[in-house]
């Protein structure tokens, strides 16, 4: 589904990601996971475009996506929410939701913002959500777990293919946590591919069917959950790895 | 006390899809439409004053309210949807200006018939420009406004053939002096009503709805598959669109076209200022704006002479007001609900 070739990214004299191939098949929830600046989230700007890379190659279902633009990414199916919740404040959270619904040419430049088929589309995603009473809140009045979930919702509008989810546990509270490991569990039977950067182990151990673990900007391990808590690299990587640094 | 639980809970959804519905169907009623049509037909019966006496000062006031309007309208489509606050939009009044002057010079065909045709030479320079500036945002984007003004004032003074700095007269129209404002009024009534027209309905589209989101936060817009580019050159080529209309009627309305007319900065900060006081980012905000600018300079030139102390008096109104309407007075008034309905235009 998601190939990643020998991508790199760096600035300056800082390789952030060196050197780094990994796939995500197609139905499977993966989780990339690392220490502190392993490269988790540059690898994500990297692949959805917010970044420009300094070499390498990623596909999409077969079709090379790097020297796309972020727009065009997402209109091919990826979509991405962001580690510290981007959302447009002055919007309330309906307006941010349908936002994401494409326009297919000029036609549609003109286009009524806020259509009856995809406000109830959307109000359908916010009800799957159980956020619906948010709706007509304005997107900055909105506590962060909230905000995550929003970010949720505006990605499914776009009928994405493959999602790439940072951090969404992050500052998120265990009973909304359980709620959106649900809700990911959910969309994976329906068919949605997931990509997913996180530190909550448990969670991810819980939750993924592949793990690639990332250290130095590179993957170290690459596996199931179980194999890859057992593999040795994984934990020098989080421990301090002793002999990386001796050498 | 299952089933209570239930019918509770079904009971607080259903009166919440209420709440929410009350809400959509709040905001599509609270907007008045009929009032810029009320004020529009005001304005179209308005010169039949004519036949009772000599109102022409009147007229001139609206007519001069109605160019800013546009001017401010489209500056409003680039600095209060998209976010990008531009000081350089006088020289697309001035490309205006020149090129339905100039034809209208050389081959007296009239300038209102000109303006749309400039209209679209303004746009299609905006387009280009914006391609190029719009690379930058904040800080750096007004300061490469301010470039094009400078780069086009030293054009315009130098280029023999549009007369350089000393300009070009143009014919003056032979209507009897109670009738020679009128096809202007009429103009400029007609465009400031089809620039509010223009901007309502951008506003409401999917192309307004990108703006928005780009004005908020540019990288969420892109991921969300706005092609970020495209819409703010485009947004950059529609508001220099209507200031170039504006700029080739009120070139054969003062009868001369010369780069300290147009190529000043107070011409372009005049729409900002009109914008930030009215609401930028509101429809009514601009012709607000543009109305209370345009009735404060003149009420203090009336009251204080055409000393530097008028200037002082209607800078203080404006601090005052922007002290008390930090949003301008449309937005501010929408923010706490207070907006009074003839005002809601969005």
């Amino acid at each position: 589904m998601l190939e990643v070739r020998q991508l790199c990214k760096h600035y300056g004299g800082i390789k952030a990601v060196d050197q780094c191939s990994f796939e995500v098949e197609k139905g499977t929830i993966t989780a990339l996971i690392g220490p502190n600046g392993a490269g988790k989230t540059t690898a994500f700007n990297c692949i959805s475009r917010t970044v420009p890379i300094t070499s390498g190659e990623i596909y999409l279902d077969g079709q090379r996506i790097d020297m796309l633009r972020p727009h065009q990414i997402t209109r091919l199916g990826l979509s991405r929410t962001f580690q510290i919740s981007r959302n447009l404040s002055d919007m309330t959270v309906l307006e941010n939701i349908i936002c994401q619904a494409q326009i297919n040419g000029w036609r549609d430049f003109m286009k009524p913002a806020m259509p009856k088929a995809e406000v109830d589309k959307a109000m359908g995603i916010l009800d799957f959500l159980g956020i619906t009473r948010i709706a007509h809140e304005d997107g900055a009045n909105l506590s962060y777990g909230q905000k995550k979930l929003m970010d949720l919702a505006a990605l499914l509008m776009s009928d994405p293919k493959i999602i790439l989810l940072d951090e969404p546990a992050g500052g998120v509270n265990p009973t909304l946590l359980e709620e959106i490991v649900s809700h990911i569990r959910i969309l994976n039977k329906q068919g949605l591919t997931v990509l997913i950067v996180e530190h909550n182990m448990e969670l991810i151990m819980r939750l993924s069917h592949r793990v690639i673990v990332m250290a130095h900007g590179s993957v170290i391990a690459n596996g199931s959950p179980e194999e890859v808590q057992k593999d040795p690299k994984v934990l020098d990587a989080y421990l301090g790895g002793v002999d990386e640094e001796a050498a | 006390m299952t089933t209570m639980a239930i019918q509770n809970s079904t009971e607080v959804l259903a009166a919440r899809k209420e709440h929410n519905e009350k809400i959509a169907a709040h905001t599509d009623k609270a907007r008045a439409t009929w009032f810029p049509w009320l004020l529009l037909g005001l304005f179209v019966a308005l010169p039949l004053l004519q036949f009772t006496g000599n109102y022409n000062y009147v007229i001139h006031m609206i007519l001069f309210t109605a160019c800013y309007a546009v001017m401010a309208s489209g500056w409003n489509i680039l600095g209060g949807f998209t976010g990008y606050i531009s000081l350089g939009h006088n020289v697309f009044f001035a490309v205006g200006a020149y090129f339905a002057g100039m034809i209208y010079a050389r081959m007296g065909i009239s300038t209102i018939i000109l303006a749309p045709i400039a209209g679209l030479l303004a746009a299609a320079l905006g387009f280009v420009i914006g391609k190029i500036t719009l690379k930058v945002r904040g800080p750096s984007f007004i300061i490469s406004s301010l470039a094009l003004v400078m780069i086009a004032r030293i054009l315009f003074d130098n280029w023999e053939f549009v007369g350089g700095a000393a300009g070009v007269a143009l014919p003056s129209t032979d209507l009897p002096v109670q009738w020679a404002k009128l096809p202007y009024y009429y103009a400029f009534v007609f465009m400031a009503a089809f620039t509010v027209w223009v901007s309502y309905k951008v506003k409401h589209s999917k192309f307004g709805m990108g703006l928005r989101a780009i004005a908020s936060d540019e990288i969420k817009a892109e991921s969300a598959g706005i092609d970020t580019r495209l819409y703010k050159a485009l947004a950059f080529a529609l508001s220099a669109f209507f200031v170039g209309m504006a700029g080739a009627v009120w070139g054969e309305y003062l009868t001369y076209i010369r780069p300290n007319i147009y190529l000043i900065i107070l011409v372009s900060v005049n729409m900002v200022l009109m914008c930030i006081l009215g609401g930028k980012g509101t429809v009514a905000g601009p012709v607000i704006g543009a109305i209370m600018i345009v009735a404060f300079n003149e009420f203090f030139v009336a009251t204080l002479g055409a000393s530097e102390l008028n200037i002082l008096a209607s800078g203080l109104v404006m601090a005052l007001a922007l002290i008390f309407f930090p949003l301008g007075i449309v937005g501010t008034l929408a923010k706490h609900n207070r907006l009074p309905r003839f005002l809601n235009w969005d």
